[in-house]
Formats: C-alpha cells, sequence, structure tokens
C-alpha cells in the first residue's frame, strides 16, 4: 500500500519537474539578466521564513506525537516519572524556536 | 464458536502498528516485575506463611486476598499466581496495538492446544475436573468460560463433539485424531494432530510481514524445534524406528531440518543424539544438562533446560527494537516465567524442598 503510494507520488512529482523545469531554466536565464527585485526578494524572504518556521513547526508536532503516545504508556504505569515525561514532552519546542529566530534573521 | 471465543483485536484508537504507547506501558509493567535477587530470597523462606506476606507487598496482593479465602495452602497461593496472570495478560491485551495483539495472539495459540491437550489427557485417565482444572492456563484464545465448558464434558469423545459444535479451529485436528483414539485408546494421534495443525496455522497466519513478523516466525521456529527435538529424545527411549519416527516430524522449525531429525531419530541412545547435536544452537544446551540427566534418567531434564533456553531467547529479544513486537513478546514471557518461579517456590516450600535444589528448579533471567 505504501509502496504504490510512493510509487505514484514520485512518478507525479517526476512529470511536474519535467514540465517545470524548462520553464525555470528559461526564466533564471532572463532574471539572471535583469537581478531580482525588490518585490521578488520579498516573496522569496517571507516564503523562505514562512518554511523555516512551518517545517521546524510540523517537526516538532511529529515529535511531540511520538513522546506524547510513549510518555501516556509510560505515566499509566509508573505516575512517579511524571516530571521526566513533560520534560521529554516540552524539548520539540526547541525546534520551534530555532526555526522561529531562524524565520525572524531570514525575514529582518 | 462459543460467545467468550472471540478473535483478539486491537483497541479502538490504537493505530495499527503504533509501538510507542504499548512498548512505554509495557517497559513500565516490566520494570515492576520480581528481580532475580527477591526470586532467590522468597526461596529461602521456612514456611508458606513468609512467602505469602511477602506477595502481599506486591501486585499479587488483589488476587491472594481473592483465593486465600478458600485457605492458605500451595494450591490456593498457586490460584491467585494463575489469577494475577491471566489478569495480567487480558490488561496487556487491551491496549496492544493491532499487529502485536494478532502477532502475540497466534504465539501464545500453543497454550490452547496445550489446555485441549490437558482436558483431554486428564478425562482419557479419569481425573475430577477440579484437577484437570488446576492445570489449565485460559491466557491463550479460549476463555476460563470455555475451558470450563470443556472441562465439564464426560469423555473424550464429548471434548471432541463439544469443540466441534463451538466451531473451534482445533475442531478438525481432533476429529482426525479421534478415529485412532477410538481404536487403540491412545490420545498420541490426537495430540499430534493438534500439534500439527497449531504449527502449520501459525506458520501460515506470520508466513507475510514485516520484520515483526519474522521474529514470530523465529520463536516459533525454536519451539518446534523443542517439540521434535523432544520427539527425537522419547524416540530414542522408546526403541522406535526411524520410520515410525518420521511420523512425529512437526514441519515449520528452523534449525532442524526433516533429514536431520531422520538422522537422530536412527540413533539409539542419547549419548549419540548429544553428539549428533553438536554444533548446533542445541548442542551446549543439552550439554549442559547431560549429567543432570543421567542421575535422574528422565527427558523432563532436557525438556526444563530446553523450555529455559527458549525462554532466555525470547525476553533477549525485547531488547532488540524499542518500537517492534519484541517488548510485547518477552513482556509476556517474563510475567509467565516469573509466575512459574513463584509457583515452584510455593509448592517447594509448602513440600519442604531443600532451599538450594528449591533455587535450581527456577528458571532466574
Amino acid at each position: 500500500m505504501i509502496k504504490k503510494r510512493l510509487a505514484k507520488w514520485m512518478f507525479g512529482s517526476t512529470l511536474v519537474l519535467s514540465v517545470l523545469m524548462p520553464v525555470m531554466a528559461f526564466a533564471e536565464e532572463a532574471q539572471a539578466a535583469a537581478g531580482p527585485t525588490a518585490w521578488q526578494t520579498d516573496v522569496g524572504k517571507a516564503m523562505a521564513a514562512g518554511l523555516a518556521m512551518g517545517l521546524s513547526a510540523l517537526g516538532a508536532g511529529y515529535a511531540q506525537a511520538k513522546i506524547g503516545s510513549a510518555g501516556a504508556g509510560t505515566l499509566a504505569e509508573r505516575p512517579e516519572v511524571s516530571i521526566w515525561i513533560i520534560t521529554l514532552q516540552a524539548l520539540p519546542e526547541i525546534i520551534v524556536l530555532l526555526g522561529f529566530v531562524s524565520a525572524i534573521l531570514i525575514s529582518g | 464458536m462459543s460467545p467468550t471465543t472471540a478473535p483478539r483485536t486491537a483497541e479502538p484508537g490504537i493505530s495499527y502498528t503504533e509501538y510507542g504507547y504499548t512498548n512505554a506501558r509495557l517497559r513500565g509493567m516490566r520494570a515492576r516485575l520480581l528481580k532475580r535477587d527477591r526470586l532467590e530470597q522468597f526461596a529461602e523462606f521456612p514456611d508458606l506463611h513468609q512467602l505469602i506476606q511477602e506477595l502481599m507487598q506486591t501486585e499479587y496482593a488483589p488476587d491472594l486476598e481473592e483465593a486465600l479465602i478458600h485457605g492458605r495452602t500451595a494450591a490456593e497461593v498457586g490460584e491467585a499466581l494463575r489469577l494475577n496472570l491471566v489478569r495480567t495478560y487480558r490488561k496487556v491485551f487491551g491496549f496492544m496495538n493491532g499487529e502485536a495483539a494478532e502477532i502475540c495472539g497466534v504465539i501464545l495459540g500453543r497454550w490452547d492446544i496445550f489446555n485441549i491437550k490437558t482436558v483431554l489427557r486428564g478425562k482419557n485417565a479419569h481425573l475430577s475436573n477440579d484437577e484437570i482444572a488446576e492445570g489449565l492456563l485460559p491466557v491463550g484464545a479460549l476463555s476460563q468460560a470455555d475451558l470450563d465448558g470443556l472441562v465439564r464434558q464426560p469423555d473424550v469423545r464429548a471434548v471432541v463433539n463439544t469443540a466441534t459444535t463451538w466451531g473451534l479451529p482445533e475442531a478438525p485436528a481432533l476429529r482426525e485424531g479421534l478415529v485412532e483414539f477410538q481404536r487403540t485408546g491412545e490420545l498420541s494421534d490426537m495430540e499430534l494432530a493438534l500439534d500439527r495443525h497449531f504449527a502449520e496455522r501459525a506458520e501460515k497466519e506470520l508466513a507475510h510481514g514485516n520484520r515483526n513478523h519474522q521474529m514470530a516466525r523465529r520463536i516459533l521456529g525454536i519451539q518446534v524445534d523443542i517439540q521434535n527435538l523432544l520427539m527425537v529424545f522419547r524416540v530414542a527411549r522408546a526403541n522406535l524406528d526411524a520410520s515410525q519416527a518420521q511420523r512425529y516430524f512437526l514441519p515449520g522449525g528452523v534449525d532442524l531440518t526433516v533429514e536431520t531429525y531422520g538422522k537422530l531419530a536412527a540413533l539409539s541412545d542419547v549419548d549419540e543424539i548429544l553428539d549428533g547435536l553438536r554444533g548446533t544452537r542445541f548442542g551446549p544446551v543439552l550439554e549442559e544438562v547431560a549429567t543432570a540427566y543421567l542421575e535422574s534418567q528422565s527427558i523432563a531434564t532436557f525438556e526444563r533446560a530446553l523450555e529455559d533456553y527458549l525462554t532466555r531467547k525470547v525476553i533477549a529479544m525485547g531488547g532488540t527494537d524499542p518500537l517492534g513486537v519484541g517488548i510485547p513478546l518477552a513482556y509476556l514471557w517474563s510475567k509467565l516465567n516469573e509466575v512459574t518461579n513463584l509457583r515452584i517456590i510455593a509448592k517447594g516450600i509448602a513440600m519442604g524442598v531443600p532451599t538450594e535444589r528449591l533455587k535450581r528448579e527456577l528458571i532466574l533471567v
């Protein structure tokens, strides 16, 4: 099932890239001659900052989901280790903070 | 099928392969299992009263309170341990993810075979229902109510008929062996059919899948090898010829092929079999207890050593993959081993077995 989905995804992305690549190459050539305009720089920065923040938040969310389910399992049997679990649960927040700082540095 | 014999399924809300919650919880439960030195300390107690007092400080307390209403003998302690084991297994299956529940259910299917065999042997030997019930361990798919239903049957034929009426998966194997049983009065064919049915069914259910299924297949294979090996020793003791021995071969082992089995079964003496096993994984295990066998002249010595080997192997699998089925399997085995050790201690103390001998009987991992 997963293999089938992966194959479909790879086929789709190859198709999209094969159409986009020549267009992008052509646009790049034209751009190189003129250099980026101010609005293009702003848009690029905003996109990069958004990606830095968004992807780090997704990563932290994934990590917290995994830690959360394992933590819930541990707490069900050993409530005395709750402080450790809360600490571990909070650790991935650092990834989001780093993403946030990166986003500010990019957009600033 | 009887209403209580439902296949095990995952709790709604737990993802099929989400091992994080299951394994973390089982690790927490494993931390509460009795340690080796505690069990050794229990074996040194002079009387059952002290053992009960110590066990009341552990998680066995509620089950002991329930069982000790009827008396304070080793039988009641054994009943409390059995209650605790069944309750713990039920709890574990209640929170396991789907894949782990399926795999562990297949592996624990051997207890259904063990229980059915116990009922058949009890009926054939005309034991009382209470005596038969004492030897049962309802940790497989057959519940206590199902087993009680089978125990209440008057004879072997009625047990087979009840299993058929309920539509138990073991019913065809029982019917297959019934013909020979009615002719000879021997249960060996019925037992062989049951073992073969379990090995084939489990192998089929675990045939395809990921590394977790492979791990379960390995355990199953070692179990089958052990059964075949014990059969080789029995054949040698009974002086059966190799062609007769081939009938008792179970397929699905990992190390013991049908050719190796045939060669070993053709040997006439236990020493030769031990020599023949040199170089296999079972060689060193059996060599270690060869002297004990010479003293006791009982195949139970080898049976115990091989069971010990399997227990250690499965528990070691629990340390391989933190997000795999090894941890659930290792926990189920560790818990069963703990209960077995406690039962040995309780019975040993009640019978006045010397401490050193009692300690030798325990499987401490």
